[in-house]
């Protein structure tokens, strides 16, 4: 972008008149209330709150989904849905989970904190930070409209070819997950590339790389394992496509092809794919656990380096989701042992967050209680993880329900358990209002009495041979005792519905908060006593962010603004000289003059919702293609003509004053 | 806030759901395709490697839960002063990164030696080929030089032998099977003899078993494999030298078209009429006693469908979903002691056991008992070709016969 | 919002389009109604372009934008355009007389070129001050120009980049070529990226110089042609043909080297200058047949230990029709396959073999020329 849209230098405004646009017909929109300062808004905290809810309606999706997977099977011989159902049922939930509730959650949590955090007024390209909230959401809402169009993708959501043909999957559904996830893919790439850039170059001064908040550090590198990823399931999903719209032969064995180039080219993507989900949790209870701990991160810079290793190791560890693939006895033995290793990483993690607790002065808030909860239950996930790193001990358990339960051990006990305890610790500085602490104690203990009923008893299930994706289970194989499947079926499909209700239990929570009769008090300005820059500003947050640009001189910015290190030599006393009230008054009367946000804009949605069309017209009608084609063309043109700033004319009334100050804003 | 007794109870139950679940799995003998219970030497070999692990994974797990605890326990916020902002001691983590590499390296050593060992087709007893196709498996005998067939020479003249479902294996030998698949990818899992398998299109991959005892040994389709992966079984039935060999001369045996007049007879012309199409009966001759040779690649999609000499000789059917047997018969074979299970397997499904409800529901319309795709709507995409058994409007007497003419192909 | 001009295009606009309506209909005219279809969609277009730059024009009404207009005192500027709209229609004429391709390229020159002055035309125009001129014309023009312009140099570049690894012809000559040009785009690189003050000029230069000595590489390679590459023929050409035999053919005799990619096959077949020798997975050697399943594409390696060029055929048999003609393909070959050489071959069987016996014939391996066979068993 920036080759074609120099930032403009100097006062532009012809000498001549006063045109009521400048280059174009329309006026910008400028509104800063109301739907269309929505739909219209580049504003960073504004595009984070959309993925946020966006992403929690499709965590509900995907839940009923789930629901619905486990009701069929809480007995034998499940009749509540049909076996072609219950394919494109378990596909549209590991697919929903996956893409359409994780990551956008991750980039709900990185696009409205990351600039926080790091003391910057919005990101590097805020106008492709629209562009990629809207992508997300056109994908996913076509890939939804399958259901309605002759049904959903139904082979499983790692596709493996060739049952991803055609002929063996004659309706509609894979080419709308291929086409859907291309799209959310965009959004995905375009995010990353974002974020990466204002990571790199907007950094408040002072902030080094190793001052940078721990949850900024793992947003960061997961923008890096996307920006590498997110190409490879690009390719992998075009030769899908062409496969299936355009006769080619990719994965046609009587062509020729191998069809584990599929999985090779699929994996190298998943597998990086599963760090990109779990490590802004992470990076979340690596900032919740210190403030609730009243210390800071034990080892920051090794819980940096370790995520960071991660994001490496995780390259090469794709095979160990093929162990059964007949790679031969070298490649395999190779990979199990690299996945091993990549054990070491995420133990040092582990480690690391209860050093913090160690010694430490504890608050059990709900927030503290899910990051614990994320402690012991990844734990779990990642001790099971280790069993089948262990590739003859994989050949037993590799697509049983052992492997269900670990790796909803490791995204739901890991990643989902982070993003609550994210949303309990944020949600003040969100929306200015704190949940309740009470219902937030049942929200929780529902959540983690579920998760080990429903996904506990997999473990058991998977050794004792079911395999997964079956769409009913029979007595014949089930066995009697302790251990028989059916018994340990229905707790688990009980454990969900507890699960469920959990989950529904924040909705009501974040309802009750905001409506209702039992409204909460606007929150305290540092309910948390916290210790990251996003708290020395209001809550929720002004639409400049901060004041003034803040000056970073230390790791944990905002708690060493508020303590003092009153002690000698070795000795450390900390004690508070101020308060969070004291330090945002003098931010605000320091505050900078004439700040000048980037302006809303209409182009980014209307380029985002042209792409759906062209899909549609990859599998209905060519011309269709043509149209989106179109509307995308006109788009880019009228986005590439905009300046980043409306003139102050399209306000109304017209701001006084010029474009003073803008930002280093292009996108 | 929070007491600690909650969060106690917490990790009790998690200890309880997590290493229970580990430790006590492996006593339990029961599901018949318990992981845990190993009954040939390939399976032997995973589950001496698997069990430690899981030992030390358990124990790991619990001292972090245990620390845990204790950190929640002791230092929980009771108006302490603040505690030292300090980012830890470079030694401390050394450890911790050292402590677990050490341990994972102990662990890789013995698994690298066992992936080799798995791998290894070598000095093979008996060889078998194992093809996978929506939704149910084919095995074929080669036949060696010497004319012998799996390491056992047969007692009258030689010939190929083609069976699904079950798969039979002799007791105490190396058996190693060369599979692949018709359509998609298929895995093979008998997980009480060995670990999984994918058997993919285009390419020959190897998987070995051995079998201590005579018994019948469970598996399942563990690749999904489309519509009816959850009904893709197979059964490995194990059978000591004696036996096998009376299973191979049964095998070979010529055919025997069933009495004139009988309604067995009958089922014969209707075989011919309605099944031979896909499904081949070695030697079999239509009324102008020429050989009948199936043609299943004009019907179906995947190019085969079951061979069904022997049909009765095994006792499931439809991709080992069904049992030929009634139940109680069934538990006989399945539950009978190694020493007695080779005989009352060789008798086959006689006319008492057989599952005729079963059976008769699924010659009445198959693809309404198992899913699979033969709606005439969703055939365009392969030129009309089925996958799966079609509908075939066969009428209750025709079915009478069927069954009748079936129940000699043993 | 309307300005004067545009009212006077759009009334007129619709007018045209209510004309050509009504003479489409009343008179059912073809001339005449494409005529006036002609002038409306020409009078939209018009009437589109003026509601977008507003007439080119202020209100007249304001004397002080009046005399500072662009109509009062704009000059035009230099421009590159007339010479590339002219380039292009002699490009068009000199087309018409020689190839089809010039003058396609002569009208997207050519309207490359329009489009271009268009814009300038307009742009210069566009208000009294220069620099925002130049910058309107900026803003319009170079989200177009940028990326077609750099697709143009990109293509030039890979085009030219072929035609020189296509112009060598022999191994160690691309060897040589290509490693001292790598090291020169290194050293390049690194000199750059050390000395860090390094004037945009000399840059500038370094990069156009290296553009041109591709272009010119390209250039004189794509003269000199391309080197002589072996007709590669495959194994269907051949059984086509029904050239199975051992015979000398054409067949690139690297190929099968090349080819052998595909692992787990499903048996390899030795020839060492006299047998057939079966390796499979599980077999001790101690197999005389190969057993392959039915209706399955199965994938046999085909390896030569003989002290000459083999080739190994698979005789099918297949059924024949009424009047004794095999109704599919007879044999399927590998190409000659040279001294410890392999290659790759995929056999489907559509009939068991027992089918074959009643015709007192088997599928077979055999090495063409040669008496070394394998029967395959088909279950």
């Amino acid at each position: 972008m920036a080759l074609i849209e120099r930032p403009r230098t100097g006062d532009l405004t012809p000498a001549v008149a006063t045109p009521e646009a400048t280059y174009g017909a329309f006026r910008r929109p400028v509104e800063s209330t109301g739907w269309k300062s929505w739909l219209f808004t580049i504003d960073h905290k504004k595009i984070g709150i959309m993925y946020g809810v966006t992403a929690m309606f499709f965590f509900l999706v995907g839940g009923l989904e789930a629901l619905l997977i486990r009701a069929q099977l809480a007995g034998p011989n499940g009749t509540i849905l049909s076996a072609d159902k219950y394919n494109q049922m378990f596909t549209m939930h590991a697919t929903t989970m996956v893409f359409l509730f994780v990551m956008p959650m991750a980039a709900a949590f990185g696009n409205y904190f990351v600039p926080l955090q790091i003391g910057a007024r919005d990101v590097a390209f805020p106008r492709i930070n629209a562009f990629s909230f809207w992508c997300f959401l056109a994908g996913a809402i076509f890939i939804n409209t399958s259901w309605l169009l002759g049904g959903a993708a139904d082979g499983g959501w790692f596709m493996y070819a060739p049952n991803s043909s055609v002929p063996f999957s004659p309706t509609n559904g894979i080419d709308f997950w291929g086409l859907g996830l291309q799209i959310t893919g965009i959004a995905s790439l375009t995010g990353a590339i974002n974020l990466i850039v204002t990571v790199i170059n907007m950094r408040a001064p002072g902030m080094t790389f190793m001052k940078m908040p721990i949850f900024t550090w793992m947003i960061f590198v997961v923008q890096f394992l996307l920006v590498f990823a997110i190409p490879v399931i690009t390719v992998a999903l075009f030769l899908l496509m062409f496969q299936r719209s355009f006769d080619a032969t990719f994965f046609s064995v009587e062509a020729g092809a191998d069809p584990l180039l599929w999985q090779h080219l699929f994996w190298i993507f998943g597998h990086p794919e599963v760090y990109i989900l779990v490590l802004p949790s992470f990076g979340i209870v690596s900032e919740v656990l210190p403030v609730f701990s009243k210390k800071p991160l034990f080892g920051y810079p090794l819980v940096v380096f370790s995520g960071a290793a991660i994001g490496f190791v995780g390259w090469g560890v794709w095979a160990h989701h093929m162990f059964a693939s007949g790679l031969g006895p070298i490649s395999v033995a190779v990979f199990s042992v690299a996945t091993m290793a990549i054990a070491i990483p995420t133990g040092v993690k582990i480690v690391n967050w209860v050093m913090t607790m160690w010694g430490g002065k504890l608050r059990y808030t709900v927030a503290m209680l899910f990051a614990i909860g994320l402690i012991v239950q990844f734990t779990i996930g990642g001790l099971s993880g280790v069993t089948h790193a262990v590739a003859p001990s994989d050949t037993q358990q590799t697509d049983t329900y052992y492997i269900v339960a670990h790796f909803h051990y490791v995204l739901f006990g890991g990643a989902i358990l982070g993003i609550f305890a994210g949303l309990y610790y944020w949600w003040p500085k969100m929306f200015g209002r704190m949940l309740s602490e009470k219902i937030g104690m049942w929200n929780f203990w529902l959540m983690i009495i579920g998760l080990n009923m429903a996904f506990g008893p997999m473990h058991i299930i998977g050794l004792q041979g079911q395999p997964r994706r079956m769409y009913v289970w029979t007595e014949a194989r089930a066995g009697e005792g302790f251990f028989n499947l059916g018994f340990w079926n229905l707790i688990s499909s009980i454990g969900a519905f507890v699960l469920g209700f959990g989950v529904l239990l924040f909705f009501y929570n974040a309802w009750r908060t905001h409506f209702g009769k039992h409204k909460a008090p606007p929150a305290p300005l540092d309910p948390w006593d916290a210790r990251s820059l996003e708290w020395l500003t209001t809550s929720p947050p002004k639409e400049v962010n901060f004041d003034r640009t803040p000056v970073v001189s230390h790791l944990d910015e905002f708690f060493h603004r508020k303590y003092e290190d009153r002690g000698e030599g070795d000795r450390h006393d900390f004690v508070q000289v101020a308060t969070a009230e004291e330090l945002l008054a003098i931010e605000e009367a320091n505050a900078d003059a004439d700040i000048h946000l980037p302006s809303p804009s209409f182009w980014p949605i209307l380029l985002a919702f042209s792409l759906p069309i062209m899909a549609y017209g990859v599998i209905y009608n060519i011309i269709m293609i043509a149209v989106g084609a179109g509307i995308a063309l006109l788009a880019m043109y009228g986005w590439a003509l905009e300046p980043a700033t409306a003139p102050a004319s399209d306000y109304d009334p017209p701001e006084d004053g010029g474009t003073d100050l803008e930002l280093a804003t292009n996108g | 806030m929070t007491e600690s007794s909650p969060l106690r109870s917490r990790l009790r139950t998690a200890a309880l759901v997590g290493v229970g679940a580990v430790v006590l799995a492996s006593c339990a003998q029961d599901a018949p395709q318990d992981t845990w219970d190993p009954a040939g030497s390939e399976a032997q070999r995973i589950h001496d490697l698997q069990w430690p692990i899981f030992m030390i994974a358990g124990i790991v797990g619990l001292i972090v839960m245990a620390v845990v605890a204790i950190c929640v326990v002791k230092f929980k916020d009771r108006g302490q002063p603040i505690p030292e902002q300090s980012h830890g001691k470079a030694w401390l983590e050394y450890m911790f990164i050292a402590l677990p590499a050490v341990l994972l390296a102990g662990i890789a050593v013995p698994t690298v030696a066992t992936i080799i060992e798995l791998n290894d087709t070598d000095d093979a007893d008996c060889v078998i080929n194992v093809t996978g196709q929506q939704w149910w498996w084919e095995y074929d005998y080669p036949i060696a030089g010497d004319g012998s067939i799996c390491g056992y020479m047969p007692t009258g003249e030689t010939g190929t032998i083609v069976t699904s479902g079950q798969m039979v294996i002799p007791t105490d030998a190396k058996v190693v099977i060369r599979g692949t698949s018709r359509d998609v990818i298929h895995s093979f899992w008998v997980p009480r003899l060995n670990g999984k398998r994918d058997m993919v299109p285009g390419g020959v991959h190897t998987w070995n078993f051995n079998a201590n005892e005579p018994g019948i040994y469970a598996g399942q389709c563990a690749e999904f494999c489309g519509l009816s992966h959850a009904n893709m079984r197979m059964e490995i039935v194990a059978l000591d030298a004696a036996d096998f060999q009376s299973w191979i001369d049964n095998q070979l045996e010529p055919y025997q078209p069933p009495e004139e007049g009988t309604l067995a007879a009958e089922g014969e012309a209707e075989f011919v009429a309605q099944c031979a199409r896909c499904h081949q009966v070695d030697g079999l001759t239509d009324a102008d006693g020429n050989l009948v040779v199936a043609h299943p690649e004009d019907q179906v999609y995947s190019g085969a469908a079951p061979n069904l000499t022997n049909l009765m000789t095994r006792n499931t059917f439809a991709g080992a979903t069904w049992d030929l047997l009634v139940e109680d018969c069934r538990d006989e074979v399945w539950d009978a002691p190694a020493d007695e299970f080779g005989p009352l397997y060789l008798e086959g499904v006689t006319d008492e056991c057989l599952n005729e409800t079963q059976l008769k529901q699924w010659l009445r319309n198959a693809p309404a008992m198992k899913p699979m795709y033969t709606d005439a709507e969703l055939l365009e995409p392969t030129d009309g070709l089925v996958r799966g058994m079609p509908y075939l409007a066969l009428s209750e007497d025709q079915i009478d016969k069927l069954v009748a003419y079936l129940l000699e192909r043993k | 919002m309307f300005t004067t001009g545009t009212k006077l295009l759009i009334g007129s606009a619709a007018l045209a389009w209510i004309g050509a309506a009504v003479y489409g209909v009343a008179q059912e005219g073809a001339l005449g109604t494409i005529g006036l279809v002609s002038a409306a969609v020409a009078l939209s277009l018009l009437a589109g372009i003026n509601t977008f730059v507003r007439d080119s024009n202020v209100s007249a009404t304001d004397t002080e934008s009046f005399e500072t207009s662009a109509a009062a005192q704009a000059t035009a500027r230099n421009s590159l355009w007339p010479l590339l709209s002219a380039l292009g229609i002699t490009m068009m004429a000199l087309g018409m007389a020689t190839l089809p391709a010039i003058f396609i390229l002569g009208i997207v020159v050519t309207a490359a070129g329009l489009l271009e002055w268009l814009v300038q035309g307009w742009s210069e125009r566009a208000s009294a001050e220069r620099a925002y001129n130049d910058e309107a014309r900026e803003v319009l023009a170079d989200p177009l120009e940028l990326p077609v312009a750099g697709a143009i140099v990109f293509a030039v570049i890979v085009y030219s980049f072929s035609r020189v690894m296509l112009g060598m012809s022999t191994k160690e000559a691309t060897v040589v070529v290509f490693s001292v040009l790598a090291a020169v785009v290194l050293a390049i690189g690194t000199m750059i990226a050390l000395k860090r003050n390094i004037s945009t000029p000399v840059i500038t230069g370094v990069f156009s110089i290296g553009i041109v000595a591709v272009i010119a590489g390209g250039a004189i390679a794509g003269l000199n042609g391309e080197r002589e590459v072996h007709e590669h023929e495959t194994t269907a050409d051949l059984a086509e043909e029904n050239e199975c035999g051992p015979e000398e053919t054409h067949a690139d005799d690297k190929a099968s080297q090349t080819v052998a990619a595909k692992s787990n096959p499903a048996a390899t077949l030795i020839f060492d200058g006299a047998a057939l020798e079966i390796d499979q997975a599980g077999d001790d050697g101690n197999s005389e047949t190969l057993t392959l399943p039915r209706s399955n594409p199965s994938n046999i390696m085909f390896l030569n230990e003989s002290d000459g060029e083999a080739r190994l055929v698979l005789e099918l048999h297949p059924p024949v029709d009424e009047s004794g003609v095999p109704i599919s393909i007879e044999r399927i070959c590998t190409t000659l396959v040279e001294e410890g050489g392999r290659q790759f071959m995929t056999a489907e069987f559509d009939r068991p073999s027992f089918a074959l016996e009643d015709e007192g014939v088997a599928y077979e391996f055999v090495v063409a020329g040669t008496d070394a066979s394998v029967e395959v068993v088909v279950p």
